[in-house]
């Protein structure tokens, strides 16, 4: 298990700190400087990133979708996940996803921002309700949540893992040049893994806050009959 | 014939089985995986237009049928680097 586990690297207030998680801190790190610098020296630049993610989440929500309300959650899952399924190229670092427990919080931090949406978007008993038409399809809605979660969690696991253990058994059978396209294809598995989770991410919660034509319809029926 | 203790065979099983596994893991869906690419190229090729839309659907279902190959190599690594038996009887 030694060689697919994250490694203990110190230990602060006798919590012991994986190599996962200095590198996690490294890339925040990253992150808020390449911000900064952004939003001061090419705002463009950011402006373009944002419109990118933009792009990516409208392409799976329904039109009537206000998008930007998601936009500082799925964006920063993205950009999380970009850098992080390639981080292991720089040296000295290893990815924060090649380690289940971070996949699993990621997954987890999905699972429950699904809920919040559609509580937010149609009030707790008419999302219940929602979920539960008809009744017998509640047990299988369940496990469906469930299991997607887990396979969130392990799908992005399992690759960024995968393609690491392949860079590095092959640098150490050949440490010369021929890791070089294998790491290249690493790096292309990692920014689609990251495009995959951002888009499941916002199909799911495009599935939690969208409402049916026929409630639409009654809905608007009541409104028609409120105001005449 | 040389004398096996009951490690050495658990760990030579254990291999066996963790090659045929991820063998039959992987190619099942990079077979089907290449039928679903099949069936997109046709229809973006007739249709140009839906090349957009066809292009994200087959990312996402990709992504799904992919991760039937993650599953088998997730249980593929954890029979070879963290085997339960041998931790049970040498633990």
């Amino acid at each position: 298990m030694e060689a697919i586990a994250p490694q203990v690297v110190f230990y602060l207030f006798g919590l012991p700190i994986t190599d996962t998680v200095v590198s996690t801190w490294v890339m925040m790190a990253l992150l808020i400087i390449a911000a900064f610098l952004i939003k001061k020296y090419a705002p463009h630049a950011g402006e373009f990133i944002i419109e990118m993610i933009n792009s990516i989440v409208s392409s799976v929500m329904p039109e009537d979708v206000r998008v930007i309300q998601f936009l500082p959650f799925l964006g920063t899952l993205a950009l999380f996940l970009l850098l992080g399924n390639i981080f292991s190229i720089f040296p000295l670092m290893v990815s924060p996803t090649a380690n289940i427990n971070t996949t699993f919080a990621l997954s987890a931090l999905v699972f429950f921002a699904v809920h919040f949406y559609g509580i937010r978007e149609k009030g707790l008993w008419g999302y219940i309700k929602d979920t539960a038409t008809p009744i017998f399809v509640f047990p299988l809605e369940i496990i469906s949540q469930l299991s997607r979660t887990l396979s969130l969690t392990i799908r992005l696991f399992g690759n960024v893992l995968s393609t690491d253990l392949v860079v590095a058994i092959i640098f150490s059978l050949i440490p010369f040049i021929v890791p070089l396209p294998l790491a290249a294809l690493g790096m292309l598995t990692g920014v689609l893994q990251a495009y995959i989770f951002t888009v499941l991410a916002s199909l799911y919660i495009a599935s939690a806050i969208e409402i049916a034509d026929v409630e639409k319809e009654r809905r608007q029926m009541k409104q028609e009959l409120k105001e005449s | 014939m040389w004398q096996l203790d009951s490690g050495t065979i658990i760990t030579l099983i254990t291999i066996m089985f963790a090659v045929a596994g991820i063998v039959l893991g992987s190619i099942v869906p990079a077979l089907m995986e290449g039928k679903a690419v099949q069936k997109a190229l046709e229809g973006m090729t007739r249709q140009p237009d839906a090349a957009g839309d066809l292009r994200t659907t087959l990312l996402i279902s990709m992504a799904l049928l992919e991760s039937t190959a993650i599953y088998s190599l997730l249980v593929v690594l954890i029979l070879i680097f963290g085997n339960p038996l041998l931790d049970r009887f040498f633990g």
